[in-house]
């Protein structure tokens, strides 16, 4: 496939989770859908199932209001929205982790809203260095793992674990190494870069993976990527920075960040790069290595962070992709990123690293201010370097 | 998460249980004031960490919740909820932490001072927005954090696992403490603090347990005053002495029939949340001129955790109001509306607060049912003076008690 091609399909899986889940029942697979930000995926692949990401969806909640206040964020209400209004039908079961406290009022409401779709519940420790969390941890995921083979998942097997661990271990290695390759690459569109993130919650990892080592194959053998140029400027001007929060893959948002120039040549974004950070070492039992994956997982907002790590990961992380700036796109109603927000601001402007911030939200219909910010935030950037 | 906010009542009585509780709160925070200008090491702590752990090794600390409800209900708690807001911080974030880290910064607050920390003592069993405000603490003020993860209960009961992970942290707290104030832990003296944490949380027990009477010898918000005590003082002898004053003053007016309500108490209902700090008289006249006494709240139980052992006294923080699931919570909710005879339930959907109101209209609405009462909601905040209308609050309050009455008249 040429990369137009590989590109044009993770886009359309990307934008029709729906069909992607419909696609997966039809071949008689069985699916799981996970809400943010972490689950055991490997685990649950191993047993038999579809892990699909469920991150919620850009629409108006209506539903949702009997059983939240409005400043919960929209990410959980649209889940459970999506979940009254039967978008989740033919799933096995729902994951949800208790990682913030939107998320543990999630599991809750679940259970009450959606009583037809079975809850599974994560409860990761947040103490991550101890071994306590580390037996805590693995107990919880036997537990899961209990609950999955009544659902109709196969039973527990450490060849099949390491066989997903595997699986998960190249996946993530591409989708680092297909990050790097985009930084050279300012012709991908920053809707582009979304959807292969994106898709990745949606498809089969086995299909993934094969579509994004054929991108990057693609991509590395010549310069221009076969792709043409973007119609409104060329590759020179386009302005790199990083992204870091949650999610960013408004449609709109992203044409305006295309529009406005910029090439985002990485991520810190929960739905994207900090699902590929870590891998699960090899060698050892696998269920261990799970486990070990999760407790040296780092510079997260919902997990306990107490040197702030983040500030410093994402001014490195600036420094090293050659990055002008940082835009923190910030989740209305998150408090773990609200409270990441100041400290990560203060140590930008510490080391001289432009920052802007920009709320977003899954009910968001205007994005004048957005745009505005962003112009003017590459403005500034670009009077910088003169 | 409460405070003594009270004008002082002159005389005072130096025998009353009210004038003992002022009293425990003043010295808590003077002795704080005093421990840090003999130069020991003290700490700010999260209203449900262990106190069992400092108290042992006799360290002194303080309670940013309690500082800024008491901010709040001063009258500054927008001020420095504004100040919070122009470092960066977004209004949507819990005010209680906004208040406190504001704090950090002016240093100076004359409606409640505290000496700053030398560590943090956190403990994320009523939010893990407890643990990203502490977080910030130790880095604003480069200092160690000391952090107990409880995760949330999605069970009924805590399970063997949590409170395995738990006890490690436990014992790993004690360590980390140690190490920073050069204490050193004594079995006995453990023992000793187990007993008169027992010992005053039956007291509180007892005490709040009054309101079962018709009419109630208290009015059920001095308990939000009183709680102050149950939070920062649980495991000292004084605190245990001042609540059995209490149970002694409500068994007397329960014989003598009369009641700190200084109303016709014609309805009892449940107060749910934390109270409205900014706007404390507001809430409560609107409640008292209708005679309506509020006599359950779950804090009655929440700091009054009864335990026999280490286990049980894990197994009591990890049940903690918000770290239950709904049905726990539910439930525990329905015994307090059956045992005092609440006829109605007033919700305080609080801005602040995501656990505590994220999952409150499924639970109240099946309370409700279950109990058979009137459910009605208002929005409002616990410190952020902002997020409250007193006008809706006039209007939710007179529906509740149309509601009430109605029922009593059997429509
Ligand atoms: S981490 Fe933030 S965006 Fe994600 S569920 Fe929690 S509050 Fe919502
Ligand atoms: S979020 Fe809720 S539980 Fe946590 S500190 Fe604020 S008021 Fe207390």
């Amino acid at each position: 496939m040429t990369n137009q091609e590989i590109l044009s399909v993770l886009a359309e899986a990307a934008g029709n989770p729906k069909k992607q889940l419909h696609h997966h029942l039809s071949q008689g697979r069985k699916v799981v859908a996970l809400a943010p930000v972490y689950a055991p995926e490997e685990l649950i692949h191993s047993q038999g199932f579809v892990p699909m990401g469920a991150w919620g969806a850009d629409l108006e909640l209506q539903e949702a209001k009997a059983f939240f206040p409005a400043f919960i964020c929209s990410i959980t209400q649209s889940i459970v929205e999506l979940g009254i209004r039967g978008a989740y039908e033919g799933i096995h079961a729902m994951v949800i982790p208790t990682l913030c406290d939107s998320l543990k009022v999630l599991t809750q409401n679940w259970k009450h809203a959606v009583p037809s779709i079975p809850l599974i519940v994560t409860s990761y420790p947040q103490n991550r260095g101890i071994p306590a969390a580390q037996d805590y941890l693995k107990s919880g995921f036997v537990q899961i793992s209990e609950k999955l083979e009544e659902l109709g998942g196969t039973p527990f097997s450490e060849e099949a674990l390491a066989k997903s661990i595997d699986l998960y271990n190249r996946h993530r290695k591409a989708m680092r190494e297909l990050s790097s390759t985009l930084g050279k690459h300012p012709r991908i569109s920053a809707r582009q870069r979304s959807d292969i993130f994106k898709s990745a919650h949606f498809m089969r990892k086995e299909d993934h993976l094969e579509l994004v080592e054929g991108l990057i194959e693609g991509l590395s053998d010549q310069e221009s990527g076969g792709l043409p140029h973007r119609k409104e400027d060329g590759p020179a001007s386009r302005t790199r920075v990083i992204t870091t929060g949650i999610l960013a893959d408004h449609p709109r948002l992203l044409n305006i960040l295309d529009e406005t120039g910029f090439h985002l040549v990485a991520d810190d974004l929960a739905h994207e790069s900090r699902q590929y950070r870590t891998d699960a070492p090899t060698g050892g039992a696998p269920l261990d290595a799970l486990v070990e994956r999760f407790c040296k997982q780092q510079h997260c907002s919902v997990l306990f962070d107490p040197g702030k790590g983040r500030a410093s990961y994402l001014a490195d992380l600036a420094t090293r992709e050659n990055a002008r700036g940082v835009i923190y796109f910030m989740t209305k109603f998150c408090d773990p990123e609200e409270f990441d927000l100041v400290p990560v601001k203060r140590n930008c402007d510490a080391a001289g690293i432009p920052f802007l911030s920009i709320e977003v939200d899954r009910q968001m219909s205007n994005f004048s201010q957005a745009r505005t910010a962003l112009e003017t935030f590459k403005e500034m950037i670009e009077q910088r370097r003169m | 998460m409460a405070e003594e906010v009270r004008k002082k009542p002159a005389p005072p009585d130096p025998d009353s249980a009210r004038f003992k509780l002022g009293a425990i709160i003043e010295k808590h925070y003077r002795e704080v004031h005093e421990a840090k200008a003999r130069g020991e090491k003290i700490g700010w702590c999260a209203s449900n960490f262990p106190q069992e752990i400092f108290q042992t090794l006799g360290v002194k600390v303080c309670y940013p919740e309690n500082q800024a409800a008491a901010i709040a209900a001063r009258g500054a708690g927008q001020k420095l909820c504004e100040i919070a807001e122009s470092e960066g911080y977004s209004n949507d974030i819990c005010a209680y932490a906004r208040i406190s880290l504001a704090y950090t910064r002016v240093k100076d607050v004359p409606e409640q001072n505290m000496p700053l920390p030398d560590f943090l003592l956190c403990c994320n069993n009523i939010c893990n927005c407890m643990i990203k405000w502490y977080e910030n603490l130790a880095e604003d003020l480069d200092i160690p954090l000391i952090l107990i993860d409880i995760p949330f209960n999605t069970g009924y009961e805590p399970g063997p696992d949590q409170i395995a992970y738990v006890k490690a942290q436990f014992m790993d707290a004690i360590s980390q403490l140690e190490r920073i104030t050069g204490t050193t832990w004594s079995e006995d003296r453990f023992r000793e603090v187990m007993d008169i944490s027992n010992r005053s949380s039956r007291a509180w027990l007892e005490a709040t347990g009054y309101t079962r009477y018709k009419p109630s010898p208290l009015s059920g918000f001095d308990l939000l005053n009183h709680m102050a005590v149950a939070v920062c003082a649980r495991g000292t002898v004084e605190a245990a002495e001042a609540f059995e004053t209490l149970v002694k003053e409500y068994k007397e007016a329960v014989e003598k029939g009369t009641s700190t309500f200084r109303a016709e108490e014609k309805h009892r209902f449940m107060f749910e949340g934390i109270a409205c700090w900014p706007h404390l008289r507001t809430t409560f006249s609107a409640l008292k001129n209708r005679g309506m006494n509020m006599v359950a709240t779950i804090y009655a139980d929440a700091f009054g955790q009864v335990y026999q052992d280490l286990d049980g006294l894990i197994r009591g923080y990890c049940s903690v109001p918000n770290a239950v699931n709904l049905e726990k919570a539910r439930d525990t909710r329905i015994g307090i509306v059956r045992k005092t005879g609440a006829e109605g339930l007033l919700v305080h959907t609080n801005r602040s607060c995501k656990l505590w109101s994220g999952f409150m209209q499924e639970m109240s609405k099946q309370i409700g049912e279950s109990c058979d009462i009137p459910v009605v909601s208002f929005d409002g905040d616990q410190a952020d003076p902002r997020n409250f209308s007193a006008a809706q609050y006039e209007t939710r309050v007179q529906g509740l008690a149309e509601l009430m009455e109605a029922r009593k008249k059997g429509e």
